[in-house]
């Protein structure tokens, strides 16, 4: 007869009503009372320091141990801040984790690479010229003229990351120039027995399709977006529905293996680095993983080849650090994300860790760093040297953007079209509609 | 629940609490409302039933928690609501994962209780191993199926072993993600509904199927005649809980598939609900959704509980 | 099965289907012991070497998350059941002996309460503890766990109570006892399974419970550890051996719980059904 009811008990064993009085004081106490303690409403801390809260992503390639050495290398310059972590369950989660708390009135003082800025626009403090001097693209991500989020960094999206050993083996001497060399690249692997192209969960899948659209939409209606939010056109449009049937056509000639669109993120890329697949469509930010592992030397970049040959890289400017409006001390928000994104120690981990490209005036990146990075940062160069780069559909920031919600719509509607559970004309009416919905 | 309703029997005289009216009763009746009553009642109703009027309320909306203006729209979200794919996609997953978690695990849940039903250490360990899923978190119990089913697996390294060349793709699989998903909660709630057979089995005279094995009335007519109605109780409990639960699947599919592969293939109208609401922040018109919900779920429940509970006064 | 085929059978077969329905949680237990390498490799194998490196570094982590993220499960969790079972003893003892329309009504409201799914009142449920001033703390996640829960807690002891004899009650008034202490020193004792099964099945769902934690008790304050444990499958999504240590230690607790109080609470299965 032990059951532990021990606190329920010994409240209850006391007779009159004034202990009936005494336990409801009890479990208000309990219930309301500490509340009185709230650690929120005192934004300072005793020492004198400002408490800035700060949302971030923890992932293999980003463990807790970075965020806070990033964080580490901020304070030392800045004492009188006191930095609180506060992480999103994943990278892939990071925004909904961001617009659920934004929607119950949590959202941290300070977050890092929100994506979906139009959706979290009304929680967050817009910058000033002034605070932007030093950065190369000010004006990127904007929304309704407003720049929310520091533009650090640029981000090119997809690269096609390959597997030289690979490609060796299926008797393949270079990487494809144009796109009908690569659809020949891809069946000469098919033949071999190797997985063209490595996919996996909601955004991986979505990539060959990012890059089809830089190269047949993008470069040729570069403000295709601003048209479809004016409503101009849809994505019934003949143009977006031939570069969308070019993807459903890779899936279809069996170069994307449906089989891997279940798994995750880290899963995914791990199999390309297991060499389960000959091409990775995929961000830089790739590289920092593909230089950590061993066969850093067998992996080349190549730029998604178009119909000509021509080169269109598709490149994000963005990624940095917003300051929520409702933070309790947002001068001490901003100066501690000013901070984080200015301090050369940091921006040079960043690079190292997460392969991101400053885009802050007169940075230029640590030496050092791993052969894949070199070579997509090359590819970078070479593209901004062309006046190459295009817009990553799905990927862009604020104005130029999908309408909130809709980038998840988007890579949902990828692995629709590579499962093969909707055709193209179904998901592009799909998208129609769950942009309407959003609008 | 479970525990409630299997107490249901004959109660003792001093039961029958018409009737009886001493003054004790009548003076301090506000008083013992108020000391006994009236705290749980009081939580409840701050916490569940306003916030479901507010639900009711919002739904007429076009609320949405990080824009500033609200406007009263009328039925418009319900309008929208029977145009919605996603959201009629979600009544469809929900509606083949119910049919599922309340007829699997109550069928499988009879046959193992019959298995069971034995006393001693060994029948009591097992017992307590069908059971121990229950104990264990849906997040966890999610994150383990989840290395299961994967392409590189124990499931699909077993059926390549065995020479299958290309296995399926248990969660990766459009067409098979939702059945995957139903297997996975069955096997979670399968313990459930064997301790409550059990203990409905226990509840079975024995000397009720030994008069009828003499009357030389085979295992399965024994069964069929003798158990199976006294276990009227357990199958309603078992029912309603199941698909209460059912109803309620969010956890697993959260963690699982995310809804997906694709466009919520497996996303269940729980799912759907929060990920409006919370995630697309169209408060007023996830709350929309919650109410249809709630209306389906309390529907079927009372529909359930009657035809079951009619079949035990018949049996 | 049980008079023509022979007495070793239905152990046999009890015994095999039940280890069959027991491969994942053999799973869950081995790959707490074996490096995340050959946990990827081979699932099913046994540990080779056994290794305790993986709790030893959920235990030791440098964030502290398991243990911080404990201690707050542990302060929710028996917080919110010891009062679940006060008030909802109460409750369901003034619902079992009432026959008023009111008391009717507060039964049919709570019975509606069982079935109502989180999901459906999360979103005003945050409106009315930040207008409590309760959103984001623990005395708010407890608040409303007590809420949500107490039909259960008293759909279960009312259905005890009908067990109880009131002539017993009456016999305490009659020698003078109030009404107070006739309930907590005759009728609760009475209702021990009843409270073993409030206890283990709120505590079960309560500890369980990613959620609601998730939405209300919010980021700052630390989490609790099934959230926890949502939240960190990012961070461990290349390591599972880390990850099943993880949840290996968050589960144990409240599986040892459940072991303590089973007797009790497989007697208040079983008890009313066999000795009525």
């Amino acid at each position: 007869m032990t059951i532990p009811t021990g606190p329920c008990r010994a409240r209850i064993r006391t007779n009159d009503r004034m202990s009936f009085v005494a336990m409801l004081l009890a479990v208000t106490l309990a219930v309301t009372g500490c509340g009185s303690g709230d650690p929120s409403s005192a934004p300072t801390s005793a020492g004198g320091k400002q408490k800035v809260s700060f949302l971030i992503f923890p992932s293999p390639n980003l463990p807790e141990s970075y965020w806070k050495a990033q964080v580490a290398l901020v304070t030392k310059t800045h004492p009188d801040l006191e930095v609180e972590l506060v992480a999103a369950p994943s990278e892939s989660e990071r925004n909904d984790y961001a617009k659920q708390l934004a929607a119950s009135g949590q959202l941290p003082d300070v977050q890092i690479g929100m994506q979906d800025l139009i959706a979290l626009e009304p929680s967050l403090e817009p910058w000033t010229e002034e605070e932007l001097k030093d950065f190369l693209c000010p004006t990127c991500g904007a929304v309704n003229g407003k720049v929310l989020q520091l533009p650090a960094n640029t981000q090119t999206i997809p690269n096609v990351f390959y597997n030289k050993k690979l490609f060796a083996k299926a008797g393949i001497e270079a990487p494809p120039k144009t796109y009908a060399e690569l659809l020949a690249t891809a069946e000469k692997l098919k033949a071999a027995g190797i997985t063209p192209f490595v996919s996996g969960g909601a955004f991986v899948t979505s990539q060959p399709w990012t890059a089809i659209l830089a190269t047949d939409l993008y470069a040729k209606t570069p403000d295709w977006m601003t048209k479809r939010r004016q409503g101009a056109v849809t994505f019934a449009a003949p143009d977006m529905k031939a570069a969308t049937q070019k993807f459903a056509d890779l899936a279809a000639k069996g170069y994307i293996d449906k089989r891997q669109i279940g798994q995750d993120y880290p899963k995914t890329q791990e199999a390309f680095l297991a060499g389960k697949g000959a091409m990775y469509p995929m961000g830089s930010w790739f590289a920092a993983a593909a230089d950590q592992s061993e066969m850093k030397a067998d992996i080349g970049v190549f730029a998604w080849p178009s119909d000509d040959g021509s080169l269109h890289l598709p490149a994000y400017t963005g990624g940095g650090l917003s300051v929520s409006a409702t933070a309790k001390n947002v001068a001490a928000a901003k100066r501690f994300a000013l901070a984080f994104q200015l301090t050369k120690e940091n921006l040079d981990a960043s690079v190292k860790a997460d392969a991101l490209f400053p885009a802050i005036k007169g940075y230029t990146p640590p030496s050092g760093t791993g052969p894949v990075f070199k070579s997509v940062y090359d590819l970078w160069q070479q593209a901004l040297a062309q006046k190459a780069t295009v817009a990553p559909f799905g990927w862009e920031a604020g104005d130029t953007a999908m309408v909130p919600g809709m980038q998840g719509k988007f890579w949902s509607a990828a692995q629709d079209l590579v499962s093969g559970e909707k055709n193209v004309d179904q998901v592009l009416s799909f998208l129609d509609t769950e942009w309407e919905k959003s609008g | 629940m479970a525990v409630g309703t299997i107490h249901r029997r004959p109660g003792p005289a001093g039961t029958d609490a018409r009737g009886r009216r001493d003054r004790r009763r009548r003076g301090p009746g506000l008083w013992h409302f108020l000391t006994f009553a009236a705290p749980g009642t009081l939580v409840y109703l701050c916490l569940v039933l306003a916030p479901i009027i507010m639900s009711v309320g919002y739904s007429l909306t076009n609320q949405a928690l990080l824009r500033p203006r609200t406007e009263f729209v009328g039925l418009r979200n319900y309008e929208l609501l029977l145009r919605d794919e996603t959201f009629l996609q979600s009544l469809r997953v929900t509606t083949i994962l119910t049919l599922i978690v309340v007829i699997v695990p109550n069928v499988l849940g009879v046959a193992v209780a019959v298995l069971l039903d034995r006393r001693g250490w060994l029948y009591n360990a097992l017992r307590s191993v069908f059971f121990t899923p229950m104990v264990i978190s849906s997040v966890v119990i999610s994150v383990i199926w989840t290395r299961i089913l994967a392409d590189d697996g124990p499931v699909n390294q077993a059926l390549r072993a065995l020479g299958v060349r290309e296995p399926p793709g248990w969660l990766s699989d459009p067409d098979i993600a939702l059945y995957s998903l139903s297997s996975i909660v069955c096997w979670q709630m399968l313990g459930f509904c064997v301790v409550v057979y059990l203990a409905g089995l226990q509840g079975v005279p024995q000397e009720l199927g030994e008069a009828a094995a003499i009357d030389g009335a085979g295992a399965v007519r024994r069964f069929r005649h003798v158990t199976w109605p006294l276990l009227a109780p357990a199958l309603t409990i078992n029912t309603v809980v199941l698909l209460i639960s059912a109803f309620k699947i969010f956890d697993h599919v959260k963690v699982i598939t995310n809804g997906g592969p694709g466009t919520g293939t497996t996303a269940s109208v729980a799912f759907v609900v929060l990920q409006e609401g919370f995630v697309e922040n169209r408060t007023g018109y996830a709350s929309a959704e919650a109410v249809v919900m709630l209306v389906v779920i309390a529907a079927l429940s009372v529909v359930t509980l009657r035809i079951l509970q009619r079949r035990e006064v018949q049996l | 099965m049980s008079r023509s085929s022979p007495p070793w059978l239905r152990p046999l077969v009890a015994l095999a289907v039940a280890a069959i329905f027991a491969i994942p949680l053999y799973i869950a237990l081995i790959n707490v012991f074996k490096q995340s390498r050959q946990v990827a490799a081979d699932t099913l194998a046994p540990p080779a070497p056994p290794t305790l490196d993986n709790l030893v570094h959920v235990l030791t982590g440098p964030d502290s998350l398991f243990w911080s993220s404990l201690r707050t499960s542990v302060l929710v969790t028996s917080l919110s059941i010891a009062v679940l079972a006060v008030l909802s003893a109460m409750l369901g003892h003034y619902l079992a002996r009432h026959t008023g329309w009111w008391s009717r009504a507060i039964m049919v409201l709570l019975l509606c309460g069982l079935m109502i799914p989180p999901q459906v009142i999360l979103i005003p449920v945050t409106q009315v503890l930040k207008s409590l001033g309760l959103m984001s703390t623990l005395q708010g996640l407890v608040l409303f766990n007590v809420g949500y829960y107490v039909p259960f807690g008293v759909f279960v002891f009312s259905g005890f109570m009908k067990a109880v004899p009131r002539e017993l009650e009456e016999a305490a008034a009659i020698d003078g006892a109030t009404r107070w202490q006739t309930f907590w020193r005759i009728v609760f004792p009475l209702l021990r399974p009843a409270t073993a099964s409030v206890l283990i099945f709120l505590g079960v769902w309560i500890w369980n419970d990613f959620l609601n934690p998730l939405i209300i008790y919010g980021p700052r304050e630390g989490t609790t550890i099934m959230t926890g444990v949502y939240k960190s499958l990012g961070q461990y999504a290349a390591d599972f051996g880390g990850m099943f240590a993880l949840m290996f230690l968050a589960t144990l607790p409240i599986l040892v719980f459940y072991l303590l109080l089973q007797k009790q609470f497989v007697k208040g299965l079983t008890g009313g059904a066999t000795k009525g």
